[in-house]
């Protein structure tokens, strides 16, 4: 029998499988093994990825042997980095506050420009556009169903966003409460976010089962190359 | 007489808490006192204490310290006149303290202290035209050389009767006169006879050959019995005085030589020790001795008629003539000169020679018949027999009371001389007077220096005829600081009498005058005790701030309890109610302190059992589906709307076209991922691929995806570029989507990310596929983007689709097979796996919907049982 890469990678994948399933059983050294090991494996692999894949080529090579221009322009990520390196001494962790700051300020002008421009108004505009029976024409929706679908998303999205209204007012018994409406509706996003979750949960177990689907035929696959 | 105090000085009455008169300014109370150890006796062996009494100068009075000035001028001017005459005896014989008196009697006659005048009556007028008198002298310097005998002999038949009573009564049973009479003829015998051995004798002849030679009938009874009577003693005393008593034998008395040439043991005596001065002048008087006449000489010529000393006779110089005056004032008696004589010493002797009596003389003078005084002085060896005088201590104190009433303080401070006499035989003291004499007073030294030097004389005051009583009666009148020289100390019996005195106005060396003048006072404590005090507390302070004072912290007499304090029962005596009250108390006390318990839900536990029950069920039903491969389930016939418009992208892409594939998702979501990414992949015609990852990981799940599921031979012929990491998050994809070239260099001919056909995203979390869609949806020319997600993540990613971001979705197994059913119905891995994840699903769901009809069948009958129970 030859022992091959293959071989190998589909014992030690077989062995590993066999030490996490073994959590199912409770917290063990195997399955702690195991974990250690895959922390470990993803660390270097990651300190690799990191070397080869961002700082030579994108630092070191260029200040090596780039242009003086490219070693210019990469003064400055230079610097930014090194100041971010002495944030590992508590002493000079001040000192990696700028780039910190740069990178924050530029991470949240990002994000937030991304979240308005990507997220929020297209949103916005998808819910609104959910009774568009003309681009629902477009797309062969039939106009009941975009109704329906327009208006279930537009309950969903209404309904669950007043249930996180909690404006009230005090009652005269000294008790605070909702506007009945408003407790309705909120009532209505209750069982909207209700769903939302068993979607989820319903697609977390689907993705766990696949996900141990794989493992197992993986190692039926194993066991069944040396039957 | 308590509450007044005298002043020693002018005898005006003072009041007891003043400490200076208010009259002369003179201190009333000493400075020092008992407390400081002033009067304690000096010991045997003890060293002299070097004390500085500069600074008790001016307690005395004004007029004794004129006198003192004068005498010290005298004694400068005599010094002076000295020339290189060897002077030692003589410097070093301390002044007394009154000298001067007489001197200054003259000029300052007003500040002659009452006492003195009481005791002298006219005398201070009668002092006036004595402006040199020897007694002045003899006073003054305290020594030998002072008396004039000249003088003395011209005006002895004037000056007779004011010889003192006590010096009377040294001449036993005769009077005055006679006595005179009689020792002139003895004295003049001797210097007769001395004469004739002086002329045989070219060497100083010793002490013993003097007396052997110059024994004769005349010599008075009482010296010979004397003499005879200390045989056995010269041998030891004389063997150690002969280093001290060498002196030069002009001072020698004849008669002394001729004892001593009585004496038996005589010889032993050196040859040097008292060798009798050939050189000395004889021409003095008929009636005075030769010494006198020599000491006659010698005070009008004092250097010139000194004969030449040796270093032995130079000590002996020293040790002799440092005595004090009492001594040489014996030999005044002796010597019977009433020119002599102190004018005070008259007046004394007229005011009371008519009660004193011939046969009052002291028995110890009458007994002994000795002269102690002379003996003092010269210390001759014949004094060495003073040790068998003192066999006879008992009569002593009876007689000398009656022996020394007249005599003045200072004169009986100067009679213990002979007492030391008996302790210094017996202790040797070494007590050196040139010590203690240059800073003491002078006429303390002089005290001391007897004390020191002498230890031959019989004990001529013996300590108990100084009693207090008597004294006190006699000496009432007497300044303090004299009456205290004759108090004796308590601890000795012999002479500490004039070194107490003396210390009693030295200062102790640790404190400074002044320091000790702020303490409190055994004067002033034993007044304050004398007086009654309020609280009658006389516990004296030994220590401390309060050293020295009495009665400060008063006890309360009669304050300490005179019964046991009576004992009460702590225990609470409470009847059954309070009891119980206090009892209810207790526990709402305790109620309110104890925790309440948080209405909580119990925690949904699972048992291990059926932990294990539903992992083998699954892990049986998953194993056994695979391990058939069985088909029994159907694949999904409908297409979702998203995965429609999935199919509609990827079916949109033309062949060969770039295609961007972005690959966020964990290695642990492999397994889903590759299962739904793989039907897609399949219907992509020989897109050129690029794949990049904002994950870590990202670029080597695409290599495995391209190795593994994507390793269809029908798939073969697609190019793909891995780009790798790409590091920032948001902002290197949205560096990225502006830029790719610049952002990753590989990408050679896509200068843009609208030149990508599709954008393909494969990712199981929400968030890296929203950061995809934000960053690229706000670049224009926005490219499809087709979404390959995981089941977790489909409700998320689901609004993008319908806000028609998202070009299709196709998310978890299902949706992989949903695309791989409608991709030309090509089995793939999707169908593989399609019937155990249809298993497991509806295993999920029976668990889920049994377990939870389990629980509302156990909720209805723990309802039912509770409800019958009610």
């Amino acid at each position: 029998m030859v022992i091959s890469a293959d071989l190998i990678t589909g014992i030690l994948s077989f062995l590993f499988t066999l030490l996490i399933l073994s959590y199912l059983i409770g917290d063990n050294p195997l399955f702690r093994i195991a974990i250690y090991i895959f922390v470990g494996a993803s660390s270097g692999y990651i300190a690799s990825v990191a070397w080869w894949q961002v700082i030579w080529p994108r630092l070191v090579s260029p200040l090596m042997f780039g242009s003086m221009l490219e070693k210019g322009l990469l003064l400055i990520p230079l610097i930014g980095s090194i100041l971010i390196f002495m944030k590992v001494s508590p002493r000079l962790a001040g000192m990696g506050r700028i780039a910190m700051a740069y990178i924050v300020g530029v991470g949240a002008a990002v994000t937030i420009a991304g979240a308005l421009s990507g997220t929020l108004m297209p949103q916005v505009m998808g819910t609104i556009n959910a009774f568009d029976l003309v681009a629902a024409a477009g797309r062969n929706i039939e106009a009941v169903e975009v109704v329906f679908n327009g208006a279930l998303i537009l309950a969903g999205t209404v309904f669950t966003l007043i249930y996180f209204h909690f404006g009230a007012r005090p009652q005269a018994d000294g008790s605070m409460k909702r506007f009945r409406l408003i407790e309705i509706l909120s009532w209505g996003g209750h069982i909207f976010i209700g769903i939302t979750l068993g979607a989820i949960f319903a697609g977390v177990y689907a993705a766990a089962l696949t996900a141990l689907i794989e493992r197992i035929a993986s190692l039926i696959n194993f066991i069944g190359n040396f039957l | 007489m308590a509450d007044v105090i005298k002043c020693p000085v002018c005898g005006e009455s003072n009041l007891p808490d003043q400490e200076f008169c208010q009259y002369c300014q003179s201190r009333l109370q000493p400075l020092t006192g008992s407390l400081k150890g002033a009067n304690d006796p000096i010991k045997p062996g003890q060293a002299p204490t070097k004390k500085n009494t500069a600074e008790l100068e001016p307690i005395l009075p004004q007029w004794l310290r004129d006198a003192r000035d004068s005498a010290r001028k005298s004694a400068e001017d005599n010094a002076a006149q000295a020339g290189s005459q060897p002077q030692e005896s003589f410097n070093t014989s301390p002044p007394d303290l009154l000298a001067g008196l007489q001197s200054q009697s003259g000029s300052d006659e007003e500040e002659t202290p009452d006492w003195l005048a009481n005791i002298t009556g006219a005398a201070p007028k009668a002092k006036k035209p004595q402006a040199e008198s020897p007694e002045v002298r003899w006073v003054e310097l305290g020594g030998a050389k002072d008396f004039p005998q000249e003088e003395s002999a011209k005006e002895e038949p004037e000056e007779e009767p004011f010889t003192p009573s006590w010096l009377t009564g040294l001449t036993p049973t005769e009077s005055s006169s006679d006595v005179k009479d009689e020792l002139t003829d003895w004295f003049r015998q001797e210097n007769d006879s001395q004469k004739s051995q002086q002329s045989s004798e070219s060497q100083p002849a010793p002490f013993d050959t003097s007396f052997s030679a110059s024994e004769s009938s005349d010599t008075p009874d009482w010296l010979k019995k004397m003499a005879a009577d200390n045989p056995q003693n010269d041998d030891a005393l004389f063997s150690d005085a002969s280093k001290v008593f060498e002196t030069p034998s002009s001072d020698t008395p004849d008669w002394l030589r001729q004892m001593a040439a009585e004496d038996d043991n005589a010889p032993i005596l050196s040859a040097g020790t008292f060798d009798a001065p050939t050189s000395t002048p004889s021409s003095s008087g008929d009636a005075q001795p030769d010494w006198l006449r020599a000491m006659a000489d010698s005070q009008d010529r004092p250097q010139d008629a000194l004969p030449t000393q040796s270093a032995d006779s130079a000590s002996f110089s020293e040790l002799t003539f440092d005595e004090p005056p009492t001594g040489i004032a014996s030999e005044a008696v002796k010597s019977a000169t009433n020119d002599n004589v102190p004018d005070w010493m008259k007046g004394f002797q007229s005011t009371e020679s008519e009660e004193l009596v011939q046969s009052e003389t002291p028995a110890w003078l009458k007994k002994e018949d000795e002269p102690a005084p002379s003996a003092e002085t010269e210390a001759p060896a014949w004094l060495s027999s003073m040790p068998a005088t003192e066999s006879e201590p008992e009569q002593a104190p009876a007689q000398d009371d009656a022996a020394f009433g007249d005599i003045p303080s200072w004169l009986k401070a100067a009679a213990p001389q002979s007492s030391l006499y008996e302790e210094s035989a017996a202790e040797d003291l070494p007590l050196p007077a040139s010590d203690s004499s240059p800073d003491s007073p002078d006429w303390l030294n002089t005290f001391k220096s007897t004390e020191i030097s002498f230890e031959g004389p019989p004990p001529a005051f013996t300590p108990d005829s100084q009693s207090n009583e008597n004294i006190d009666a006699l000496f009432a009148e007497m300044p303090d600081w004299l009456t205290n020289a004759t108090d004796p100390s308590p601890s000795t019996s012999t002479s500490p009498i004039p070194a107490a005195n003396t210390d009693e106005n030295i200062a102790p060396g640790e404190l400074p005058s002044w320091v000790q003048a702020m303490r409190p006072v055994d004067t002033g404590s034993a007044r304050s005790s004398s007086s009654p005090s309020a609280s009658g507390d006389r516990t004296l302070e030994s220590r401390g701030a309060l050293a020295g004072l009495q009665g400060v912290l008063p006890s309360v007499p009669g304050f300490t309890p005179t019964s046991k304090p009576k004992a009460y029962s702590i225990k609470l005596q409470a009847s059954e109610e309070q009891q119980a009250h206090a009892g209810l108390l207790e526990q709402i006390l305790a109620a309110e302190t104890a925790p309440v318990p948080i209405a909580s839900f119990s925690a949904l536990t699972t048992s291990r059992n059926l932990r294990w029950f539903l992992s083998f069920a699954l892990l049986a039903v998953i194993t056994t589906v695979l391990f058939m491969r069985g088909q029994s389930f159907p694949m999904p016939v409908g297409v979702p709307r998203e995965i429609n418009g999935a199919l509609q992208v990827s079916q949109s892409i033309p062949e060969g076209a770039p295609v961007l594939v972005a690959f966020d998702y964990e290695p642990a979501r492999a397994g889903e991922m590759e299962a739904t990414a793989a039907p897609i992949f399949n219907v992509l015609r020989q897109p050129n691929l690029t794949f990049i990852s904002t994950n870590e990981m990202g670029s080597i799940l695409a290599e495995r995806f391209i190795s593994g599921p994507l390793a269809d031979p029908d798939q073969s012929g697609f190019q793909y570029l891995n780009l790798g990491y790409l590091p920032g998050g948001q902002m290197g994809i949205r560096a990225f989507a502006q830029n790719p070239t610049r952002t990753t260099p590989q990408l050679v001919d896509i200068t843009s990310l609208s030149q990508f056909m599709a954008l393909i995203i494969i990712t199981d979390n929400a968030d890296s596929a929203r950061a995809w869609i934000e960053q690229t949806s706000s670049i224009g020319n926005a490219i499809p983007i087709l979404i390959i997600s995981s089941a977790q993540a489909a409700p998320m990613i689901q609004p993008y689709y319908e806000s028609q971001q998202v070009g299709g979705l196709v998310s978890g197994l299902y949706g992989g097979a949903v695309f791989e059913q409608n991709n030309g119905g090509v089995p793939g891995i999707t169908r593989t796996y399609w019937d155990a994840y249809s298993i497991g699903m509806l295993l999920a769901m029976a668990l889920i919907v049994g377990g939870g009809l389990l629980n509302l069948a156990l909720g209805l009958r723990d309802r039912a049982a509770m409800r019958e129970s009610n």
